[in-house]
């Protein structure tokens, strides 16, 4: 039956609104489904914990030192007129984000801690970028300290929440919230897209001769004559530049890695599989060739649902999967399962 | 979560992914934001040139500086790559001699420090040191061809 030409052109809008619709909630359900506070609560412990470990050795104060003909500031410098500063106010400075990162671990203060780690951090991270060249390995660190610093991360696993339990005279157990689950995905989504731009520039730049020309094998070789910002952990590099077909296939794994790395949000399957593999892939960039995503890899910590990881660890026989209720770790996937203690 | 609160996170996530997408497709860079061009392009070159810092020691050997512990808080990629642009500009040569000075003063610092082990220098040499890439490479040590690029003796 044909319909009438009022009715066709209601429907267009009609659907334009259902997919819009369908788009949002997809889109809130990916951001906000409740998800538990100690996933994040952990996350937060383990993040700043290791970036802590991480960052105590580094000095920051010797590049207040430099002379002037060093700075090339990067953007962000620039746009917010920010200098170095001297030696003894970098040296301060340093020493107060050290300790924001240390209270942000541990949970006290947690909040105002963690606003800290993520403005000093910004500064301090930022700072040798402005001496002649841009590296990568911190990025995901500042979009997660920022991420954190606007969350509850503080609610659980902290010594913030252990007073407030405290005081409350009785521990009552926090319900799952929209709050506890975004930070998680916002850094998901953060190394999503870094993964991404890493595997497109190869294909802008390199194009199919990344793959199957010389060019890894000679890369590997070239990496170690001491030119990168880390010599590699081991000289398995020259191995492998020796046999060509292996090259080609971790040329392959590489670029297909970063390039797809974006299903990992919307597929449980893609992330049973490229989030490990884009681990492997960071471990084989730090033993074959020398650049040190140490910083990068911790972020790794908030792709382990440790809800669960804790409840199978503490009460594994009442450890029970129920349909039909979300959880953090299986959120945006179908059939949802939720953790019940 | 009040609807402010969530308008507002809704906003960062714009932003983050915003100001991503922008790097990606113009192929730029805004720290924290980038397009990761690292080891994008294509190497076809069995050759490559680097600069490098060598320390003359008051007997006049040399030392090449190929560990990150004798220029530390810089290292053997950033510190290069900085020489380089400086030398690419119109008053380089000044620049670079500074930089060097800078780095002579450094070194020497660091060993005080006991951060390195490496003998006191009497002067500071910039190269640019060409490599033939060597199948196991181990012409590390032994470049091709060396070009003495700058120069500065310790006070």
């Amino acid at each position: 039956m044909t319909p009438f030409i009022g009715e066709r052109s209601a429907t267009g809008p009609v659907r334009m609104r259902g997919a819009w619709e369908a788009i949002a909630s997809a889109w809130n359900r990916f951001w906000f489904t409740p998800g538990p506070a100690s996933t994040l609560g952990i996350c937060r412990l383990l993040f700043f914990g290791m970036l802590f470990v991480w960052q105590f050795p580094h000095d920051f104060t010797p590049w207040g030192a430099y002379s002037s003909v060093f700075w090339m500031p990067i953007w962000l410098f620039q746009t917010f007129g920010l200098r170095p500063l001297e030696p003894s106010m970098l040296a301060w400075l340093q020493v107060a984000w050290k300790l924001s990162l240390c209270l942000s671990a541990i949970g006290l203060f947690t909040r105002p801690a963690m606003i800290v780690a993520f403005a000093l951090g910004t500064y301090l991270m930022g700072l040798p970028h402005n001496f002649g060249q841009t590296q990568h390995f911190d990025t995901l660190v500042v979009f997660a300290s920022g991420a954190l610093a606007l969350s509850r991360a503080g609610d659980a696993w902290s010594i913030d929440a252990a007073i407030a339990s405290f005081r409350a005279g009785v521990p009552s157990p926090l319900p799952d919230r929209d709050e506890y689950t975004w930070p998680i995905r916002f850094v998901w989504v953060a190394m999503a897209l870094i993964f991404f731009a890493a595997g497109l520039s190869k294909w802008r730049h390199g194009g199919l001769g990344w793959i199957f020309s010389d060019s890894f094998s000679l890369t590997l070789l070239r990496q170690q004559y001491h030119i990168s910002d880390g010599d590699p952990l081991t000289t398995w590099g020259i191995a492998v530049a020796h046999h060509v077909w292996i090259a080609h296939a971790m040329a392959a794994s590489a670029i297909l890695i970063e390039t797809l790395y974006p299903l990992v949000l919307f597929s449980r399957r893609a992330r049973l599989v490229l989030v490990p593999a884009g681990l492997l892939f960071l471990i084989g960039i730090r033993a074959l060739m020398g650049p040190t995503f140490e910083q990068f890899m911790m972020c790794y910590v908030f792709w382990i649902p440790w809800a669960r990881v804790v409840a199978r660890i503490t009460h594994p026989r009442r450890f029970l999967p129920v349909h039909h209720a979300p959880t953090l770790s299986s959120a945006a996937d179908s059939p949802r399962r939720r953790v019940v203690f | 979560m009040t609807m402010a609160r969530r308008l507002f996170l809704n906003l960062i996530f714009a932003f983050l992914i915003l100001g991503s997408a922008y790097d990606i497709v113009t192929d730029q860079e805004h720290w924290p934001f980038s397009q990761y061009p690292m080891f994008s392009g294509e190497w076809r070159s069995p050759t490559f040139t680097w600069l490098r810092l060598f320390g003359v020691t008051a007997d006049g050997r040399e030392i090449a500086l190929a560990s990150n512990r004798f220029i530390a808080p810089f290292d053997l990629s950033r510190l290069p790559k900085v020489l380089r642009r400086m030398l690419e500009e119109r008053d380089g040569s000044r620049r670079v001699a500074v930089a060097i000075r800078d780095c002579l003063t450094r070194y020497e610092q660091l060993r005080a420090d006991h951060h390195h082990d490496g003998p006191p220098l009497a002067a500071m040499r910039l190269y640019e040191v060409e490599w033939r890439i060597d199948p196991n490479a181990a012409n590390v040590d032994r470049p091709e061809r060396r070009t003495l690029i700058a120069e500065v003796a310790g006070r």
